[in-house]
């Protein structure tokens, strides 16, 4: 008789924590797409203002909400996949509170203008060590408790995680390395179009690999779990992990379209970007077919429904970037809306629901209790899918919009439109995309209560792990 | 005449569907008994409103086409339209063979043809070119589109409701990098110069 269990404990944490930052960054963002509708609304306060609560924005959703999934489902998954209690759980408790740490230090620094400017990289140095610490704890965590496994094979959704948890070391030790010259100030190592290249490479990967490889590694596990069935082909799981860590890195100057950037190195992101398709929608396919067997249990199972649409979303994002990265389309789009409903179709559609559904698979698990309540979570599918299409739609027209104004000459060679104009013309627009932030959050604040009411009626699960089968 | 089909789109999806399904057609008869002549409403809508109203963006004087232009592109955006829905059709008629229930192209066809029946009255709209009236009031057009399309796939595809879900949800992801792709291949269009003319 085996009484070794798993460790639930740091899983719950960071799965409650996932709900937290997840409804505070979207909040910001709300307030933010109140703010560009009726721009009243910063009050004349400097840290009320757009530019400082941007960058809160999108360090609570995508470090706070996205990396708090992150670290619950890798450390569940890990665990489960090779039949061993985590490595080294002090240090894995230490990386809760260090992530904890780093998420509150951004949220009292950003609204003080204590920033790089780096977009997605906004943190001062010393946060920034404080971050390589916390992930260098990581993937001693991570890796440790691969070394230690029970089960020979290691699962692809572990290769998926692992590949995340590498790249993104690089990628932020290279891009943040700066000369600080106060404790709270510091200058980028590298200058001019330099600091622009290494700023892209790693804001591209930030996409892909901290919010594609690694909500990768929940799709590989999470999707055959829930519904019950193994993925629908294995070899093409593994031709996509190789195949999408070794073309994405390269596609981050489509960022630095028509600047100074040599023409080569755009066009080759440009090229990279395109072929980025193939290994792409080999996911997207991988993960649909794996749902379509599964087709007799929608009907009982919403999170089902969080699943399918988030890879359908994750399909059609991944068609759109390629599109975007396109010169001659780039042309048009760079620098205006269409951008940012490309961004969050992948997020709040491939990213937020994927992490929404897992969530709602972790918490039973973790708790011992059935969800309070199904209908809740059916309710709050409906209300984030609806709030997304709002959304990416008023994204659509006024980001095409924005670009043909702004681009509209008269004969004699003068601008058609003044800037302010197609300001103006944003407007209704704006208050549609504040709707459908708004449905986005209201949906979380339902989960939030589902998940309150299932935790307060449950209690922690000290799950034993099987006995070696051979 | 199929035109027959359009109130009751409207009023009781779930018995028209069952109409339509039950009834003789071919690829030819859809054609020239529907898709041709409600495809038709949007291009014509914009033909007068671009030429006549012009298009209001926000602030400024309203945009108008000469008509040559206007006539370009409505001959452009109407063969777009019928390539549209024939090739959606075809892929419904290929993803039908993943999903179930394997059906003829003339069913396949009738799915996507009346599933789009609201955005093709909707281009009524185009006659008043405001973008963003245009946009309120096609939201709810599209919302009603993909209401179709869930409650349309089971009953055409003879398949349970819960496997129409995700055919359905396939269909729309379709739709969606559809458009997407026209969209970039609009502004990669506009672009190198091939765009609409105005009068100035």
């Amino acid at each position: 008789m085996n009484t070794e269990t798993y460790n639930y404990r740091i899983v719950r944490q960071f799965a409650i924590m996932t709900i937290v930052w997840g409804i505070v960054g979207m909040l910001v963002g709300v307030l933010l797409a109140a703010q560009l509708a009726w721009p009243a609304l910063n009050f004349d306060i400097p840290w009320l203002t757009f530019g400082r609560l941007r960058p809160l924005h999108t360090n609570a959703v995508i470090f706070g909400f996205g990396g708090s999934a992150l670290f619950a489902t890798s450390y569940y998954v890990v665990q489960r996949t090779c039949h061993v209690r985590l490595f080294a759980e002090k240090l894995a408790s230490a990386t809760f509170w260090g992530w904890q740490l780093v998420i509150v230090s951004a949220a009292l620094t950003l609204p003080f203008g204590i920033t790089t400017t780096k977009e997605y990289a906004e943190l001062e140095w010393p946060i920034d060590i404080l971050i390589t610490l916390v992930w260098v704890a990581y993937a001693v965590v991570f890796f440790g408790t691969l070394v230690k496994r029970r089960i020979k094979h290691i699962y692809v959704a572990n290769w998926f995680y692992g590949g995340f948890i590498l790249t993104v070391a690089l990628l932020h030790v290279f891009n943040s390395a700066a000369l600080p010259v106060s404790f709270l100030k510091s200058y980028s190592a590298y200058a001019g179009v330099q600091d622009a290249m290494v700023q892209w490479w790693y804001g591209h990967n930030a996409v892909g690999f901290f919010l594609t490889a690694g909500f990768l590694g929940i799709m590989y596990y999470f999707i055959p779990k829930q519904a019950n069935r193994p993925v629908y082909s294995y070899r093409l799981s593994v031709v996509h992990f190789w195949a999408l860590i070794f073309t994405y890195i390269w596609a981050g100057p489509h960022h630095l379209h028509y600047t100074a950037l040599p023409d080569w190195a755009q066009s080759l992101g440009m090229v990279f970007s395109l072929v980025l398709l193939a290994p792409s929608w080999g996911g997207m396919i991988n993960g649909i077919m794996t749902l379509s067997g599964a087709w007799e249990k929608l009907r009982t199972d919403p999170i089902l429904k969080f699943l399918i649409v988030s890879v359908s979303f994750y399909g059609m994002s991944t068609f759109e970037g390629p599109m975007m990265a396109i010169k001659t389309v780039n042309a048009l789009s760079h620098y205006t809306d269409w951008t940012i409903g490309h961004v969050h179709s992948g997020a709040l559609g491939w990213v937020g629901l994927i992490s929404i559904g897992a969530t709602y698979y972790l918490i039973p698990r973790l708790f011992g209790r059935e969800m309070y309540s199904t209908k809740l979570i059916e309710t709050h599918f409906w209300i984030a899918t609806i709030g997304i299409v709002l959304y990416i739609t008023a994204m659509w027209i006024s980001g095409v919009m924005q670009g043909l104004m702004w681009r509209a000459v008269n004969t004699d060679g003068t601008l058609t439109y003044s800037f302010v104009e197609s300001v103006q013309a944003m407007h209704p627009y704006y208050v549609i995309r504040w709707l459908g932030g708004l449905l986005y959050l209201g949906g979380m604040l339902i989960m939030a209560y589902n998940v309150a009411r299932t935790v307060v009626a449950g209690r922690p699960v000290e799950a034993p792990i099987p006995a070696v089968a051979h | 005449m199929l035109l027959h089909h359009i109130p009751g789109l409207l009023s009781q999806p779930q018995q028209e569907w069952v109409a339509i399904r039950d009834e003789q057609t071919t690829v030819q008869g859809l054609y020239t008994g529907y898709i041709l002549i409600v495809a038709a409403i949007p291009p014509i809508c914009a033909l007068l409103g671009t030429t006549l109203f012009g298009w209001r963006i926000g602030a400024g004087e309203p945009v108008k086409l000469t008509l040559d232009s206007a006539f370009q592109m409505g001959i452009a955006f109407y063969v777009a339209i019928l390539a549209a829905t024939f090739s959606i059709g075809l892929l419904i008629n290929w993803m039908s063979q993943t999903y179930g229930g394997e059906k003829p192209l003339h069913i396949c066809l009738a799915l996507a043809a009346y599933t789009a029946t609201p955005l093709f009255l909707v281009g009524v709209m185009q006659l008043y070119p405001t973008l963003w009236l245009n946009f309120v009031v096609g939201l709810p057009a599209l919302a009603y589109t993909v209401y179709l399309l869930y409650t349309g796939v089971p009953v055409m595809m003879d398949i349970p409701a819960e496997r129409g879900f995700l055919f359905a949800t396939s269909i729309l992801a379709v739709g969606l990098v559809t458009l997407v792709g026209l969209l970039a291949i609009t502004a990669a269009l506009w672009g190198i110069g091939v765009g609409p003319r105005f009068t100035s």
